[in-house]
């Protein structure tokens, strides 16, 4: 199992004019790419835009690309120009001023923006991060494990078999058995009646 | 079957598909809208685990994306378009360095007996990286005109690794500077722009020439 | 400036000079019109008292980072944090007294203790040497990224020391822009805020490292460093570069050693320099002495043994200033103990 595998393979796709197989990066990396900008710039808002255009460069990069590195990595430095390349050159006051001692924190203790700051996508995500933990807390525990070991560790399935003492296939099925459970009731969320999540198709 | 084409995807969102099955799953998943969502339902989940503050979970950004690329032409075709944009990375040339920075003869880290043990770094090559993107990848092609060709990550410079007997006066010493030279100084002991005037990029034949 | 001051004296000797600085800016209704040193000084005294978060790049020979600096002072202890943002992941925390430095590429982390009841402000402050060594002057108003600027040179009298333009905000003071220069005027490196951030309140959240240190060496210093009085030799320059004082004389060791170094700080007013003085360890002496250049960015180390002694000095000024000074150390005899007197 090359570790690179599966975003070759799409990207393989997307080089051959497959713009379909793009639409499967983008969601597989985007929050790690908006968390990266986010060093570079504190306004969630901003960093989604600088995320979005670092990907759509990478598309129109993607020629270019030949696969002697993963495709993150390239992904990734990519996004880190664009973010550079937007904070330097950006056309407005890099000066923002925070004396109001009640808006000291912008973020209460549970890490969620305050709700008057918070514009309505915001609050969906709230409800989604609670909707999954709830999810993970009604698991079995060894799929609990499994999921997390994975997400939260980034262990490999061979390091997570080795951990929890099951063969990989194990540890697949579980992290699969898993999904499924959470996603039961994230698709609520996303497919509830008021279509409520935005997502692609 | 649909649990086990489920199941695959599982393993190829997680890097753990074989090869021949990921481009069969890639195929399907291009085209199949269901199993895309449930693609991208599988990255809010981990997003969620990890709890990234200020990350929005249910952003639109992969529905403007696909928005934006359904609009260009196929990428085959622009493959020969030629691109004028400001690269943004830059090479590391001998010449730039300050005309002021005078040639220097010995690199600091040789000479000196290592400190209780601490290990002597002996590199002029790059650090070993970090940070996922500092893999060192080769320079596309000179002349390729398009900013975005694979920069050449900060591991690829030579910039020599400042012993600790360096980071030690640099750290002892910057208490004492004003505040806006102690910037400087400690801004380039950040960056890893410590070293000699005299070294040269490592890849210069095929180095990007500004 | 000489430390025979008690620190604390010191500390409010200064104070009391920014807040006459302060008192005559506030008086002086038309802030455009205070003087070129007045921004210099305003600016200083915002770099060291105000809350800040900021994110930067840093442009030195040709290649360009950016950092982030989290800057605060709370009951009169100062935290600061400056973070490498791309690649080296190098980070430098001060808390306080405590200065920790996290070299990931070297999985090692130095932790130096300054002696507690050193003062919060070790830095040089303008005097009338200064004026002497460079001239100051303000060369324009300037709208930098929406903000009104007064643009300030400093430019350096002679080869001993680097030249500066600053672009300072009219508001705040803060240095929104600053680009160091050779005599010739040639920039050599520039740093530039793209983010800034002014709050009342940084939680102490800010001033933790965000790299991994397991597996690290740490590397830390004696925290009660030995006497000076103890020392049986005085190291002196002989000579200084036009400008040039002593600013402040201490003995401490290094993170890592045991070994005492005295440590001397010279100072324009502006650019310091320091010299760490060591004894020669025994398995060196037979080395033959190189000395030996590095350079941080525009600023500049050189080493050299005198009498036995390992003499270090580093500052923010060009190669020749350091191995200048570090060539004029000497040791001086103290009185002997003892020794008959006539």
């Amino acid at each position: 199992m090359s570790a690179d595998a599966s975003d070759l393979s799409l990207v393989r796709r997307v080089q051959r004019g497959d713009k379909g197989a793009f639409d499967a990066l983008v969601l597989k990396y985007q929050h790690k790419l908006v968390k990266l900008v986010m060093r570079y710039v504190r306004n969630p808002a901003e960093a989604e835009d600088i995320a979005q255009e670092a990907f759509i460069k990478a598309y129109r990069a993607l020629p270019q690309f030949r696969g002697d590195s993963a495709f993150y990595t390239w992904l990734y430095r990519i996004a880190i120009n664009t973010a550079k390349n937007a904070v330097v050159s950006r056309d407005r006051s890099p000066i923002e001023y925070d004396l109001d001692r009640n808006n000291e924190e912008s973020y209460d203790m549970q890490g969620r923006l305050k709700d008057s700051e918070t514009p309505e996508g915001l609050v969906l995500t709230d409800e989604i991060r609670s909707t999954v933990n709830a999810a993970i807390d009604a698991l079995p525990e060894d799929l609990r494990t499994a999921i997390v070991l994975r997400e939260l560790e980034g262990l490999s399935y061979e390091e997570i078999a080795a951990a929890m003492a099951c063969p990989v296939g194990t540890v697949r099925s579980r992290i699969f058995r898993a999904r499924e459970a959470i996603d039961r009731r994230l698709r609520e969320v996303f497919e509830g009646g008021l279509g409520r999540a935005e997502e692609l198709g | 079957m649909n649990e086990e084409l489920d199941s695959q995807l599982s393993a190829m969102f997680d890097d753990e598909l074989a090869p021949g099955e990921c481009e069969l799953l890639a195929r399907r998943l291009s085209r199949d809208e269901q199993l895309k969502a449930r693609w991208g339902r599988y990255a809010v989940v981990g997003a969620a685990i990890r709890s990234e503050r200020g990350v929005r979970l249910n952003a639109p950004l992969a529905g403007l994306v696909s928005a934006v690329i359904l609009a260009e032409p196929a990428l085959a075709a622009a493959h020969g378009a030629r691109r004028t944009g400001v690269r943004w990375w830059q090479p590391v040339a001998a010449a730039a360095v300050a005309a002021g920075v005078a040639a220097v003869s010995v690199l600091w880290l040789r000479a000196q007996a290592p400190l209780a043990g601490a290990p002597l770094s002996a590199h002029l090559t790059a650090p070993t990286a970090t940070v996922p993107g500092a893999a060192v990848v080769p320079a596309a092609a000179a002349g390729a005109p398009d900013s975005y060709v694979v920069p050449r990550a900060p591991a690829a410079r030579a910039m020599a690794v400042p012993s600790i007997e360096l980071a030690n006066y640099v750290v002892a010493h910057s208490v004492f500077s004003s505040p806006v030279t102690r910037r400087n100084l400690l801004s380039a002991f950040m960056t890893g722009e410590s070293g000699t005037a005299a070294e040269e990029p490592r890849d210069d034949a095929q180095g990007n020439v500004q | 400036m000489l430390r025979a001051m008690c620190s604390s004296e010191r500390f409010v000797a200064l104070t009391l000079a920014w807040a006459v600085a302060g008192a005559a800016l506030a008086e002086d209704t038309s802030l455009g019109r205070a003087p070129p040193t007045q921004w210099l000084e305003r600016m200083n005294q915002a770099l060291t008292t105000r809350n800040y978060d900021g994110t930067f790049s840093h442009w030195h020979g040709g290649h360009v980072e950016m950092l982030r600096i989290i800057h605060r002072v709370q009951d009169g202890t100062v935290s600061e944090r400056l973070a490498s943002l791309d690649g080296s992941g190098r980070e430098f925390i001060r808390t306080g007294a405590s200065l920790t430095c996290y070299l990931p590429d070297q999985r090692t982390v130095l932790v130096e203790q300054r002696p507690p009841d050193e003062s919060l402000v070790g830095f040089p402050a303008l005097n009338d040497q200064t004026a002497s060594s460079y001239d100051i002057r303000e060369v324009s108003r300037t709208r930098l990224n929406r903000r009104n600027t007064h643009v300030i040179t400093v430019s350096p009298k002679d080869e001993y020391r680097y030249g500066y333009r600053l672009w300072i905000d009219d508001s705040t003071a803060m240095p929104l822009k600053t680009q160091l220069c050779d005599t010739r005027g040639h920039v050599i490196e520039q740093i530039v805020f793209a983010s800034l951030t002014l709050s009342a309140h940084i939680p102490d959240s800010a001033f933790k490292p965000e790299v991994s240190t397991v597996g690290f060496k740490w590397l830390r210093n004696e925290s009660a460093p030995p006497a000076l009085a103890a020392a049986t030799q005085a190291w002196n320059a002989m000579r200084l570069p036009p400008g040039f004082r002593i600013a402040a004389r201490s003995a401490q060791t290094l993170p890592g050693s045991t070994d005492p170094v005295d440590h001397l700080v010279f100072t324009d007013g502006l650019a310091s320099v320091s010299v760490f003085v060591e004894a020669q360890r025994r398995e060196q002496a037979d080395q033959p002495s190189v000395p030996e250049s590095a350079t941080v960015g525009s600023s500049s180390a050189f080493s050299t043994v005198i009498d036995g002694h390992k003499i270090t000095a580093v500052g923010e000024v060009p190669p020749d200033t350091v191995r200048f000074i570090a060539n004029q150390l000497k040791a001086q005899e103290p009185p002997s103990v003892g020794s008959r007197r006539p």
